[in-house]
């Protein structure tokens, strides 16, 4: 890896036209299917969609984390300015844990259940930062500070399944942040959690992203969670990105339908009680055969012809770093018309904002 | 606590039942007079003869009932005395038998279990981080082989092989021979007992090692950077050893049967091949010793097994 | 996560629904060996005791040459006709023995499962103590104390088979008696024999017939180990005996090692064939290990 040092407006890591597929017994699956994205130096990304979206197979694209048979492989993925999308895992292995890191969705899981989680993080340390057992030590138990472990020292000495879930979590990010990574990965990092837990861990998450001035990509199927916690959001469906726009701006300024929906499928404290939750009817794409046109069209209640037999393209919108693909976009003519029949035809519901 | 007991009590009731059937089995199938005095037992009509079959009756206890006879030997056997081996000057004692030959037999035994450990793990190791591949498969066909070779015709083939043909490995065991030269006399038979096992092993250890690499912890591992190396042996390794151990465990008694064999045809004087030599020339005594102990043997490791389980698994401790 | 599975490698190779190539070969050398067993006698070999001393060769043993495919021994005695000899008490003793076997042990098993009560806790002790004997050292037990016979030999190692047998069959009856076909025909009334005959056992014969190949390998290697050591059929050609024989003095097995070495081929594609066809079956009826 070259040190030369990255302006702060090039983009740190960065997407061409991603594609990942993977061969199955049924066809080739599209997961990823052309994903151009980037992330400045110290900035977080959201990427949010359903299962099925490509959202984790996309984290796992731009790390390098994927299997060694049945993948193929289009576009590139660049590092600080260097292509990476063609390197070999063990090319690669340099800069896991050190430059990059990955945090999952189950700690229980994710954690090795016989290894004790003191050893877990002073692996990396004396691995990639040469620390002896002593220094590994007094290092992993700051950390285990840092990441607001009670009793640290005590925890060192402990195994996963002696911890609670949230302080599980605190573990996989100590271990992720042990060696000062440039780049986290965080792969629905609060799905397993408790609720009231969720909240800790995400304010963690932050912090630590600040103080170090760390980018982020943080996948998640709940636009509540990046909602606090993202400078920018993407949104997936069908493996591709539909919608992106800085955080704020995405929510006050939504243009695609499938985001639309996605906000309204939030719960909200401020809804009378008993409201139906708005769902999204119907299922996510095949990604052997995805639809023609634009992929969400079948579910779309929007969706005219020119929606199923053209890809929408991808569209800049007058807010500022916002682009979208759709024809027909909230705020359209196209759009309000439709709005109409539809509120026409179900009566309202209380809950409508 | 009350688990342990449990299974300790059990134990010991199974190895009551096994010593009674087997001295039910001998008693009641075989004829020790015949075998004490031969011809003479049946000489009813010589008064010599007589003579002789009163005095062996009666140092055997052989006029007492069935059940009786049952109770002496047990209260014997459990005090370390075996009795005398059947012969008719009634020497040597038994128990002198084993005590000489057992040791042998264990340092075989164990040295095969060491072997098979010691050959399965990294074959395992290897097979299963190259799953699917040209080298997998043949090792899986060797394997099978392995497996489908008796005991017996693979300790042929090896001894012809090594100590004929090659000559490095000494054809016989000689008792009087330094401990470090008999036990490079051993390693041959110990490999032909330990090797069909290590195939047992390694195709356990391999499916087990698979199944833990596809777990997202390994992932983890692979995101901190870890060689593959590091992460088949510091990671995978070790959630992947517990039914290896029970295997381990529980296989013991194949070894003490394969045992058996080698001594013969590598001419050990161990309690396996004393335990052939004594049932073809039906001395009860010795027999029924060598079934007991190594009944035994069996059945305590079979515990030791199950207690070490709980012993070994972080998450099954309390 | 939702990567699909790519097949990386690991054992995902769905069973495959074909029993394949090998385990046609494999039948069709055990159909040799159980043809060859069957009909001995009629077969054109030479005669299995007779001497066949040639002073023009010098001394027996003679090395195998067109006369004597497999050489001859000491005693010049043709090595092939004794092993083709030896096929019968070997495959006949695995055959028997697996039969009685799984006769015994299937029942017993199937009415333990089934019955459960008095039944089961008798015969699962008895299993119990009958699995603490290393299989090899009652086997000797045994067979020392009786005089042995062909069927003597097989009824002892049958009854070696019926704990493992006996378990396995106990283990697929109390799977399939807890479902709910069984629990309806109780429901109607139906007979227990009724339901023993009809619903349970055509379900527990498919996974145990697939486990029969592999228990008459574990069958025919267990009278080897006894033929081996002395302890089979008297005065019978057996594959074990005919290798204990080329084996025995050290120079025998130097000079002439085809004595020792064709029994213990044969003895070999035999185990092998049963244990692949076996295995082969297995992994098409989808059940778990059996050994004794």
């Amino acid at each position: 890896m070259n040190t030369t040092t990255v302006p702060e407006t090039e983009p740190f890591i960065e997407t061409v036209g991603l594609k990942t597929h993977f061969r199955t017994p049924r066809g080739i699956a599209r997961a990823v299917d052309g994903v151009t994205i980037q992330i400045r130096r110290g900035q977080s990304l959201g990427v949010v969609g359903e299962s099925g979206s490509g959202k984790t197979v996309l984290s796992r694209s731009i790390m390098g984390l994927l299997p060694r048979n049945g993948v193929i492989r289009e576009g590139s993925v660049r590092y600080r300015g260097e292509e990476i999308g063609n390197r070999t895992p063990k090319e690669m292995r340099s800069v896991w844990g050190r430059e990059m890191a990955m945090i999952f969705q189950d700690p229980m899981t994710s954690l090795n259940p016989v290894m004790k989680v003191g050893k877990q993080v002073t692996e990396s340390l004396r691995l990639h930062l040469g620390m002896n057992a002593a220094e590994a030590s007094e290092v992993a138990e700051k950390i285990f500070r840092d990441v607001r472990i009670p009793e640290p020292s005590r925890r060192l000495n402990q195994y996963p399944h002696e911890l609670s879930g949230g302080m599980r979590q605190r573990v996989m990010i100590a271990i992720a942040m042990a060696c000062g990574p440039n780049m986290l990965f965080a792969d629905e990092p609060t799905t397993a959690l408790d609720v009231t837990v969720q909240a800790q861990i995400l304010e963690l998450l932050s912090e630590q992203i600040h103080d170090r001035n760390m980018s982020m990509l943080l996948v998640t199927h709940n636009l509540g969670v990046v909602a606090g916690y993202t400078d920018e959001i993407a949104v997936m469906y069908g493996g591709k990105v539909v919608e992106r726009a800085p955080t704020k701006v995405l929510f006050d300024n939504v243009k695609m339908p499938y985001t639309e929906a996605l906000l309204q499928s939030i719960p909200r404290l401020n809804q009378p009680s008993h409201s139906r939750l708005a769902m999204i009817p119907g299922r996510p794409p095949d990604l052997v055969n995805p639809p023609g046109g634009c992929r969400f069209a079948p579910r779309c209640a929007y969706a005219r012809d020119l929606c199923r037999n053209e890809e929408p393209p991808l569209t800049i919108a007058e807010t500022p770093d916002h682009t979208f693909a759709c024809h027909f976009p909230v705020g359209s003519p196209e759009y309000l018309e439709r709005k109409v029949e539809i509120s026409r035809r179900a009566g309202s519901t209380g809950g409508d904002n | 606590m009350r688990y342990y007991v449990q299974r300790v009590a059990l134990a010991i009731l199974l190895l009551l039942a096994v010593s009674m059937l087997t001295f039910g089995a001998l008693n009641v199938l075989g004829d020790p007079l015949f075998n004490i005095l031969g011809p003479v037992a049946g000489d009813v009509n010589n008064p010599d003869s007589v003579k002789m079959i009163e005095l062996a009756k009666r140092e055997f206890s052989l006029d007492r009932p069935l059940p009786v006879r049952y109770a002496i030997w047990l209260s014997d056997f459990v005090r370390g005395d075996f009795g005398v081996t059947f012969s008719s000057t009634g020497q040597p004692p038994v128990s002198g038998v084993i005590s000489e030959r057992l040791p042998r037999t264990v340092t075989l035994v164990a040295m095969a279990q060491f072997f098979a450990i010691l050959v399965s793990i990294p074959w395992a190791l290897i097979t299963a981080s190259r799953a699917g591949k040209i080298s997998d498969r043949i090792s899986t066909l060797n394997a099978f082989f392995l497996v489908a070779m008796p005991n017996f015709a693979l300790a042929v083939i090896l001894k012809f092989v090594f100590s004929i043909k090659l000559g490095w490995m000494p054809l016989t065991f000689v008792a009087d021979d330094p401990l470090s030269s008999r036990l490079f006399q051993m390693i041959l038979p110990a490999l032909t007992i330990g090797l069909p096992v290590a195939a047992v092993y390694q195709r356990l250890l391999r499916t087990d090692i698979i199944t833990t690499l596809q777990q997202d912890f390994i992932l983890l591992a692979r995101t901190k950077g870890l060689s593959r190396t590091r992460i088949l042996l510091v990671h995978a390794l070790r959630p992947s050893l517990f039914s290896f151990i029970t295997v381990v465990g529980l296989n013991t008694g194949a070894l003490i049967g394969g045992s058996i064999v080698s001594e013969t045809v590598f001419r050990i004087p161990g309690i396996g091949s004393t335990l052939v030599e004594s049932v073809l020339r039906n001395d009860f005594p010795v027999v029924l010793a060598i079934v007991m102990i190594v009944a035994s043997a069996f059945v305590i490791i079979n515990l030791l097994v199950d207690f070490a389980y709980t012993l070994i698994d972080p998450r099954v401790r309390r | 996560m939702n990567t699909p599975n790519t097949n990386s490698g690991a054992e995902t190779e769905v069973a495959r629904k074909k029993l394949g190539f090998g385990f046609w070969l494999c039948v069709s050398w055990l159909g040799a060996m159980v043809f060859i067993a069957l009909f001995t006698p009629l077969l054109p070999l030479k005669s299995p005791t007779a001497n066949f001393l040639d002073p023009s060769q010098g001394r027996p043993p003679y090395s195998p040459s067109w006369k004597h495919w497999f050489g001859t021994d000491k005693d010049a005695r043709d090595v092939f006709a004794r092993t083709m000899h030896g096929a019968r008490i070997s495959l006949t003793v695995g055959f028997s023995a697996i039969t009685a076997g799984f006769l015994v042990g299937g029942t017993i098993g199937v009415m333990s499962g089934y019955f459960r009560s008095w039944i089961d806790r008798v015969s699962s002790f008895v299993f119990v103590v009958l699995l603490s004997f290393p299989s090899l050292v009652l086997a000797i037990l045994l067979t020392s104390l009786i005089e042995r016979s062909l069927l003597t030999v097989s009824l002892v190692l049958g009854l070696l088979s019926i704990a493992p047998v006996g378990r396995l069959a106990r283990a697929a009856t109390l799977q399939y008696s807890e479902r709910e076909f069984v629990l309806a025909a109780r429901q109607i009334g139906a007979k227990d024999r009724h339901i023993i005959v009809k619903e349970i056992l055509p379900n527990v014969a498919i996974p145990m017939s697939s486990l029969a190949l592999l228990g008459m390998a574990v069958a025919v290697v267990a009278e080897g180990g006894l033929a081996f050591l002395g302890l089979s059929v008297e005065k019978g050609i057996t594959w074990g005996g005919l290798i204990q024989l080329g084996s025995d003095a050290s120079k025998t097995l130097e000079k002439a090692p085809w004595i020792s070495f064709f029994p213990i081929l044969m003895l070999f594609l035999t185990v092998l064939s049963l244990n692949f066809a076996g295995d082969r079956l297995r992994t098409f009826f989808d059940v778990k290990e059996m050994t004794l």
